[in-house]
C-alpha cells in the first residue's frame, strides 16, 4: 500500500525543526488533558509499564516463596493475596489494556490514514477510566488485600473477609475502559479510513484489533454484570451466587467464562495483530493468506463466545453441556492454526532481518505454538478432568498470556519505537535481552507442565517435596526472566536520553504508519492520504526514506 | 403539523456538504399509531397472563414483549431507517445475549437428566449427585 | 503546530434563535461526524443489553430452579401499579419520538414541551416505584433499613427479608424473587434517572439553540437512550409482575 506522492515526499526531505506530536507542545496539561490518540497511547504504555513491573514483582515474590516445600516468605493467605494480585493485575491492568490502549492507540491511525480516533474524548475517559481502576484495585490492596484469584469464584469471594468489593468494583471500571477502547475503535474503522483504503487494502494489525474490539464490546458488559452482582452479593446477599440462599456457584462461573475466554481473545488477538505485520515488513514479503488471515480473526472472535465451559470440566456443570463445549473448543484450533502457518509461510523464503523486532516475533511463533497446541490438549474432556487446576494449566496459558502475548508486545514495541520517539535503542542488547527471555521463560515453564502433568495442584502455598526439583528450575528461570526484562527496560530508556536518530522509515514498512514523517505531526498528515495500491506491496518501498534519519 | 413532516425534514438537502446524513423524519400520526399499539399490546400482555396455557404462558409473554420491542426499536428507535451497520450491531447483541441464555440454561435444563441417569443405575452415586444439587426441591 | 490550516466545517443556524455547529476538527464531513458518533452510541446500547441480558439471564436460571417461588413472589407486587408504569413509561417514550422529531425540524418550543413531558414521565414513574417498593417494605419483603446488614449464618436467615404476613411460607428460598426483583428494578431506576438528567441537559442546549435541523445528534442519541431504558422495562413488566 501506498500514498500520492507528496506524503512520501515529506519525509524523504525532512524540515528541520519541525514540530511532530512530542514535541508541539509541552507541560503536564498538554499530556493529561490531550485528545490526541498517539500522547494517550504513550500515557497508556508508561501505565500498562508500569502494571506489568508490579505484576512481574508478585510473580518473582510467588516464584520465591516456592523456593522450598514448605514456602519462604509467606504465611497462607498471604501467599494467596500475592498470585491473585499477580493474576489481577496481569490480566486485567496490563494485558487486557496493553497492546490496543498502547500500540492499538498510537497506530491504527495512522494505518488508517485519519487524524484521530473517531471519540478522542472516550479515548481519553478511556484511559482516565484505567488509572481509575488501577488505582482502586491499588486501593483494594491497601484495604486488606484480596485473596480469591483473578477469577473471584464464588462461593469463596462471597465469603472471605477482605476486599472483594473494592476490587469487584475496580474491575467493572477496567471493564468500561476496555468497552470503550474497543467501540471506538470499531467506529474509526468503519468511518475513518482514508479515500481508497478497502477493507482488504487493511493491515493485519487494524483487522485484528478490529476482531478484538468486537469481543471487547459484546463480552466485557457479562463482566461487569458479574462483578457488580459479586458486589451486590457481598453487600445485601442477593443469594443467586449462594448455595446457602438457594443460588448455584455454577451460574457464577458461566457469567465470568462467558467474557473471561472471550477475554483470552481480547488479549491475543491484537498480538497476532502485530505478528501479522511484523513477520512482513521484517521478512519483506507480502502476507501468504492475507484475507485468511483476516477472516480467522473474526472466526476465533465469534467461535470464542461458543466454548466457556471448557473452564467448568469439573464444576458440576451437566454432561451433555461438557460434551458440547469440549466438543466446540475444538473448533478454535483452526483459524488459529491457519494463522500459524500463514506467518510461518510468510517468512519461506523471505528476506529476513534478523533484528530485534524481528528475533521478538520468531520468538513468539515457537511459543505460541506449544501454547496453542497444550490448549487443544486441555479442551479434550477426559484429560482435562486429571489436568484441571494443576500447573499444566498454568504453564499453558503463560505460554499464552506471557510467552505469546508479552512477547508480541515486546516485539510491536521494538517495531513502532523509532516511529513514536524517533529514537533507535541499542540493537545488540536487544537482541541478547530477547535470547534471556527466550531462555528464562521456557524455564520457567517447561518444568510447570512436567510437574502439572504429574499433579502439582496450582494456587498452593506448599507442596510435597517430590516437586521440589522442578519448582527450583521454574524459579530459576523467573529470575533469569525477571533479569532479561530488567535489561529491556533499561536500554529502552536509555533510547530516549541518548538514542541515536531512528529512520524516516526504520525496517521498510509500506503501511501507511511508515509513510508519514517520525514521529508523526499531530494530526498525522501533512497531507490527507489517498491509498493507491493494494496492501503489503514492497515494489513501492522508497528506500531514500529507509536511509534519511529523522529530523 | 404532521403533513408537513417529510417536507420539512428534507428542507436542508440543498447543501449536500451539510447534511447530517440521511435523516428520516417519521410523521407524527405514525408516533401516534405505534404508541397506541403499544399500549394495546400491554393490555394483551396482562390478559393472556390470566388464563393458564401451562407451560406456554411464558412463551406468550415473551412473544408479546418481543413484538412490542420490536416496535419500540424500528419506529422509535428509527432503527428502520438506519443504516446497515447499526443495525447488525444491535442485533448482535441480542445474538449474542442469546448464547449466553441458550448454553446456561441448557446445562441447567439437563442437569436433571444427569440426576435420572444415576437415579435409574446407581443409586449410591446419585445420592451424593443428590446432595450436591444446589436445588433439591425440584424432586 | 503548524498544521492549523485546516479550515473547520460549520453547519449554519436555521435562524436567528439557533447557534451554528462547527464540526469537530478530525471530521471531514457532517456526515461524517454524525454517523460516526452514531454508531459509536448503538454499540453502547448493545453493552447495555449485554449488561441487563446478564440479569434476565439469572432471572430465568432461578424461575426454572423454583417456579413455585417465582409465581407466588409475582403474586405480592401489585400488578395495577406495574401496568401503570409500564403505560407511563411507552408515553414517555411517545413523547421523547415526539421531542427528537421537533429537534430534528427546527420547533424550539415544541421539543421542550416534549421533553418536558419525558421527563415528567421519568418522576411519575420513580414515584410510582418509590411507593411500590414502600409497600415491600411494610411487609417486610424488602426490609430497606436492614439490607445492607450482615447475614445470620447461626439461624440461616436474611436480615432484609421478613415476611411478617407469612404471604412467602412454603415456598424454597422465598427471598430470591425479591433479590432479583429489587437488584433489577433498582439498576433500571437508576437509568431512568440518568436518562431524566440527560433529557434535562438536552432541554438546555435546546433552549441556547443549540440543536436544529442541521444538528440534532444530542438529542437523537438522548432520545435512543431514553427508548432502550422503555425497552428494558417492556421485558421487566410480565416476567415481575405476571410472573409466567
Ligand atoms: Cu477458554
Amino acid at each position: 500500500m501506498t500514498t500520492n506522492v507528496p506524503v512520501i515526499d515529506s519525509h524523504a526531505a525532512p524540515v528541520a525543526g519541525r514540530k511532530n506530536f512530542l514535541n508541539c507542545s509541552s507541560g503536564f496539561l498538554s499530556w493529561a488533558g490531550t485528545l490526541d490518540h498517539k500522547r494517550i497511547g504513550i500515557m497508556y504504555l508508561v501505565g500498562v509499564s508500569l502494571a506489568f513491573l508490579a505484576g512481574g514483582l508478585f510473580a518473582l515474590l510467588v516464584r520465591l516463596h516456592l523456593w522450598k516445600p514448605d514456602g519462604m516468605l509467606f504465611d497462607n493467605v498471604q501467599y494467596n493475596q500475592i498470585f491473585t494480585l499477580h493474576g489481577a493485575f496481569m490480566v486485567f491492568i496490563f494485558v487486557i489494556p496493553a497492546i490496543p490502549g498502547s500500540l492499538g492507540n498510537m497506530v491504527l491511525p495512522l494505518m488508517l490514514g485519519a487524524k484521530d480516533v473517531a471519540l478522542p474524548r472516550l479515548n481519553l475517559l478511556s484511559f482516565y477510566l484505567w488509572l481509575a481502576g488501577a488505582l482502586m484495585a491499588t486501593l483494594a490492596i491497601v484495604l486488606g488485600g484480596f485473596d480469591t484469584g483473578w477469577t473471584f469464584y464464588a462461593p469463596y469471594s462471597l465469603y472471605t473477609d477482605q476486599a472483594v468489593v473494592t476490587i469487584g468494583l475496580a474491575v467493572f471500571v477496567l471493564g468500561f475502559s476496555s468497552i470503550f477502547t474497543g467501540l471506538n475503535f470499531i467506529v474509526t474503522v468503519h468511518k475513518l479510513r482514508a479515500p481508497g483504503l478497502t477493507w482488504f487494502r487493511m493491515p493485519l494489525f487494524v483487522w485484528a484489533i478490529y476482531a478484538t474490539a468486537i469481543l471487547q464490546v459484546l463480552a466485557t458488559p457479562v463482566l461487569g454484570i458479574t462483578v457488580l452482582l459479586v458486589a451486590f452479593e457481598r453487600l445485601y446477599h442477593i443469594g443467586i451466587f449462594d448455595p446457602r440462599l438457594g443460588g448455584d456457584p455454577v451460574l457464577f462461573e458461566h457469567f465470568f467464562w462467558f467474557y473471561s475466554h472471550p477475554a483470552v481473545y481480547i488479549m491475543v488477538l491484537p498480538a497476532f495483530g502485530i505478528v501479522s505485520e511484523l513477520v512482513s515488513v521484517h521478512s519483506r514479503k507480502p502476507l501468504f493468506g492475507y484475507k485468511l488471515i483476516a477472516f480467522s480473526s473474526l472466526a476465533i472472535a465469534i467461535i470464542s463466545f461458543l466454548v466457556w465451559g471448557h473452564h467448568m470440566f469439573t464444576s458440576g456443570q451437566s454432561t451433555y453441556a461438557l460434551f458440547a463445549f469440549s466438543f466446540l473448543t475444538f473448533f478454535v484450533a483452526i483459524p488459529t492454526a491457519i494463522k500459524e502457518f500463514s506467518w510461518v509461510a510468510t517468512i519461506w523464503k523471505g528476506s529476513i532481518a534478523l533484528n530485534a523486532p524481528m528475533l521478538y516475533t520468531l520468538a513468539f511463533l515457537i511459543i505460541f505454538a506449544i501454547g496453542g497446541l497444550t490448549g487443544v490438549i486441555l479442551g479434550a474432556l477426559n484429560v482435562d478432568i486429571h489436568l484441571h487446576d494443576t500447573y499444566f494449566v498454568v504453564a499453558h496459558f503463560h505460554y499464552v498470556m506471557m510467552g505469546s502475548i508479552a512477547l508480541a508486545f515486546f516485539a510491536g514495541l521494538h517495531h513502532w519505537w523509532p516511529k513514536m520517539f524517533g529514537v533507535m535503542y541499542n540493537e545488540t542488547l536487544a537482541k541478547i535481552a530477547c535470547g534471556i527471555i527466550f531462555v528464562g521463560f521456557n524455564t520457567t515453564f517447561i518444568p510447570q507442565f512436567i510437574m502439572g502433568s504429574r499433579g502439582m495442584p496450582r494456587r498452593y502455598a506448599t507442596y510435597v517435596p517430590d516437586y521440589m526439583g522442578f519448582h527450583q528450575a521454574s524459579t530459576i528461570g523467573a529470575m533469569v526472566l525477571g533479569a532479561g526484562v530488567a535489561l529491556m527496560v533499561f536500554y529502552l530508556v536509555a533510547s530516549l536520553f541518548q538514542g541515536k536518530k531512528a529512520m524516516q522509515n526504520q525496517w521498510g514498512g509500506v503501511t501507511l504508519d511508515w509513510l508519514t514523517p517520525t514521529p508523526p505531526p499531530l494530526e498525522n498528515f501533512d497531507e490527507a492520504p489517498v491509498v493507491t495500491t493494494e496492501v503489503y506491496d514492497y515494489s513501492t518501498l522508497d528506500y531514500k526514506a529507509m536511509q534519511t534519519p529523522v529530523a | 403539523m404532521s403533513a408537513h413532516s417529510h417536507s420539512q425534514g428534507h428542507a436542508d438537502h440543498g447543501n449536500p456538504a451539510l447534511q447530517m446524513g440521511h435523516h428520516h423524519v417519521s410523521s407524527a400520526k405514525m408516533f401516534f399509531n405505534v404508541l397506541v399499539a403499544l399500549l394495546i399490546l400491554t393490555g394483551i400482555t396482562v390478559a393472556a397472563s390470566r388464563v393458564d396455557f401451562g407451560g406456554a404462558n411464558m412463551l406468550i409473554a415473551m412473544g408479546i414483549a418481543s413484538i412490542k420491542a420490536s416496535l419500540v426499536i424500528a419506529f422509535f428507535m428509527h432503527l428502520k431507517w438506519d443504516t446497515a451497520i447499526n443495525k447488525i450491531v444491535f442485533l448482535c447483541s441480542f445474538l449474542f445475549l442469546s448464547l449466553l441464555f441458550i448454553f446456561t440454561l441448557a446445562d441447567h435444563a439437563t442437569r436433571r437428566w444427569d440426576n435420572e441417569m444415576h437415579t435409574v443405575r446407581t443409586p449410591v452415586s446419585n445420592e451424593f449427585v443428590y446432595r450436591q444439587q444446589p436445588h433439591p426441591e425440584n424432586h | 503546530m503548524s498544521h492549523d490550516g485546516h479550515h473547520s466545517v460549520v453547519i449554519p443556524a436555521p435562524g436567528p434563535e439557533f447557534v451554528p455547529h462547527t464540526v469537530a476538527h478530525h471530521f471531514d464531513t457532517p456526515v461524517q461526524e454524525f454517523q460516526s458518533m452514531k454508531l459509536g452510541f448503538w454499540l453502547f446500547l448493545a453493552t447495555e443489553i449485554l449488561l441487563f441480558g446478564g440479569l434476565f439471564a439469572a432471572y430465568f436460571y432461578f424461575h426454572e430452579s423454583y417456579p413455585e417461588t417465582f409465581r407466588l413472589g409475582g403474586h405480592q407486587l401489585d400488578w395495577k401499579l406495574g401496568a401503570l408504569n409500564t403505560s407511563v413509561l411507552l408515553l414517555s417514550s411517545w413523547t421523547m419520538a415526539m421531542g427528537v422529531r421537533s429537534s430534528q425540524t427546527s420547533q424550539k418550543q415544541k421539543t421542550l414541551f416534549f421533553c418536558g413531558l419525558t421527563v415528567l414521565g421519568a418522576v411519575i414513574f420513580m414515584v410510582i416505584k418509590f411507593f411500590e417498593y414502600r409497600a415491600k417494605n411494610e411487609h417486610g419483603l424488602i426490609v430497606f433499613s436492614e439490607l445492607f446488614h450482615p447475614y445470620d449464618l447461626t439461624t440461616n436467615s436474611l436480615p432484609w427479608f421478613k415476611d411478617y404476613d407469612g404471604v412467602m411460607a412454603g415456598v424454597p428460598h422465598p427471598h430470591l424473587f425479591f433479590a432479583i426483583y429489587l437488584t433489577m428494578t433498582a439498576i433500571h431506576g437508576l437509568h431512568v434517572v440518568i436518562g431524566a438528567g440527560l433529557i434535562l441537559w438536552i432541554m438546555k442546549g435546546t433552549a441556547k439553540g443549540r440543536f436544529h435541523a442541521g444538528y440534532y445528534l444530542p438529542v437523537d442519541l438522548v432520545g435512543l437512550y431514553w427508548h432502550l431504558v422503555d425497552l428494558i422495562w417492556i421485558f421487566l413488566f410480565p416476567l415481575l409482575y405476571l410472573v409466567p
